[in-house]
């Protein structure tokens, strides 16, 4: 698996026709078809947003918190999307594993670039929203697709491992939804990150070295406010610093190693 | 890999130069398979757990097949035969590269086509057109190579004013017309057949029958079957396997007679 093997046209040309079918597929028989693609996220902000914001009181503090929060679900949603789609890839189309040769790692990432794209989507509807909030336009928001690339391959890493697993052993996916929830809570998304540093620094210190926590505050201080609170402005020590893009790159590596390996005995297991 | 494939396609042309030998398509040697099969239920994390526990390892092996050597030579119509358990499907899945061997090494030259387990992964929610492109980008065509494909693939097919219907909605029969039709219309070097000659009805079977004595001496085709009928009519030579072992390889008259006498002797 040499680097111009893996981007040979054979694989780009199914890499294509997967993700274009996933998108066909995905929404049929729906009446609103692929505008849930969009109404997902929005409605588990407006949810979030009624209970957090209106009724609870929180974040007041904060300059353009409904964009803050909005923000955060949709980064949310979409390490969501993409690793329970990524993790169910392999097992979802075992019946073309065993039919037919090519290579596995398509499928996981055909299913996550579908998830990718409606991230994308839902970020057009973030900077539409954050403009009629009264958000000033910065540069800093085209240093925003680093941190969605760091996301992305996240994602990428559990789930090639955690979907390499789930072939033999189809708890994986059980598990991580409800890690997921676990998960939900102890990512800054609902509440400020304030609100932990103001009984704990270290508490929240230890919150921000969780990449999915990185990625959402280092999100927030470039799209809306720099006031945000981040690893590179709350935290000294350099390495910690970077220990978040480190554990990215680490599950990365490892996801892909153990996939690799793996890989070949897929139509026999699945 | 493709380097031992070219050294060996060179070396087999230099020998065909000389000896005037045909060129090889497909090299198989030693080959031998190995599958794990669960004894109880040992999928889910508890019972590994459990059985781990109890010292128990959760599966037995079984040998499927046993150092398997033959060669296909280009343009050849191969038979593979044997009883069922005997593990011709899974050498067809080998060959086919679904499955990794547990030892021993395949040599394709050339792009392959395989045709396993009647369809060929097709999507219910997907129409007879998307279907096609999509499994031909599955097989490696391009978007381009199946248009030029795609009316040859649906006349043969015969379904032409089906195409832009969703697939659950074809009949079973139908539906395998289609995937065969993809399998065998498109250009590929090799052609993997498992047990297909039965597709559709009458008419639609004389038509395959006319189609695979046509491609004699033109195409590579390996098909594994149950019909010593197709194996006289169609094949150049068949392969007898028993056990996970090739037991009689040669004329198709010979490996018939001894494919028959296997059920003679346990009768």
């Amino acid at each position: 698996m040499n680097i111009p093997k893996i981007w040979s046209r054979k694989n780009s040309i199914l890499l294509k026709e997967l993700v274009k079918t996933d998108f066909k597929i995905r929404y049929q028989g729906s009446v609103l078809g692929y505008l849930w693609a969009v109404l997902r996220p929005m409605l588990l902000f407006a949810i979030l947003y009624t209970v957090f914001a209106k009724i609870l009181k929180m974040g007041g503090d904060i300059p353009h918190y409904s964009v803050y929060l909005m923000t955060g679900t949709v980064f949310w949603s979409f390490f969501s999307e993409c690793t329970s789609q990524g993790i169910q890839a392999i097992v979802g189309r075992s019946d073309l594993l065993r039919k037919i040769s090519f290579p596995k790692w398509i499928i996981v990432v055909s299913s996550t670039i579908t998830a990718l794209i409606n991230f994308l989507i839902n970020l057009c509807v973030i900077i539409v929203f954050a403009l009629l909030n009264g958000v000033t336009p910065s540069f800093t928001w085209l240093l925003a697709p680093l941190v969605i690339l760091e996301l992305y391959l996240l994602s990428l890493g559990i789930a090639f491992f955690l979907g390499s697993i789930n072939v033999k052993y189809r708890d994986i996916s059980s598990i991580w939804e409800v890690l997921m929830q676990a998960l939900f809570y102890a990512v800054p998304i609902i509440y400020p990150i304030t609100m932990v540093s103001a009984s704990s620094v270290v508490a929240a210190k230890v919150l921000l070295l969780n990449p999915i926590a990185q990625v959402i505050q280092d999100a927030r201080y470039l799209l809306i406010t720099n006031q945000s609170i981040t690893v590179w402005n709350f935290i000294d020590n350099i390495f910690l610093r970077f220990l978040p893009v480190l554990i990215t790159l680490f599950i990365l590596t490892i996801g892909s190693i153990y996939f690799r390996k793996h890989s070949k005995y897929f139509a026999e297991e699945a | 890999m493709s380097k031992t494939q070219k050294s060996i396609q060179k070396s087999t042309e230099k020998a065909a130069e000389k000896t005037q030998e045909r060129k090889v398509a497909i090299t198989v040697s030693h080959l031998s398979k190995t599958f794990k099969l669960p004894t109880e239920r040992s999928f889910g994390l508890k019972q590994v757990i459990f059985n781990r526990l109890r010292g128990i390892k959760g599966y037995t092996e079984q040998q499927v097949l046993n150092n398997v050597s033959f060669k296909v030579y280009d343009g050849e119509f191969l038979g593979i035969v044997g009883r069922n358990g005997s593990g011709k499907s899974t050498l067809l899945k080998l060959l086919s590269q679904i499955y990794t061997p547990t030892k021993g090494k395949i040599e394709i030259d050339g792009s392959l086509v395989p045709f396993i387990e009647l369809g060929v992964g097709f999507n219910p929610e997907l129409t007879g057109r998307e279907n096609v492109y999509l499994n031909g980008a599955m097989l490696g065509f391009s978007n381009q190579e199946m248009d030029a494909m795609y009316d040859d693939i649906v006349n043969f097919a015969e379904l032409p004013e089906f195409m832009d219907q969703k697939l659950k909605n074809y009949s079973s029969g139908m539906q395998v017309r289609l995937a065969f039709s993809i399998a065998i219309r498109a250009r590929g070097d090799i052609l993997i057949l498992d047990e297909v000659l039965a597709v559709g009805d009458a008419a639609f079977q004389k038509k395959c029958n006319d189609y695979f004595a046509s491609l004699h001496g033109k195409q590579t085709v390996i098909l594994v079957t149950h019909s010593m009928e197709n194996v006289m009519a169609y094949c150049d030579r068949a392969i007898l396997i028993e056990k996970g072992k090739i037991i009689e390889e040669g004329e198709p008259a010979k490996v018939t007679e001894a494919y028959l006498k296997l059920f003679n002797l346990n009768s």
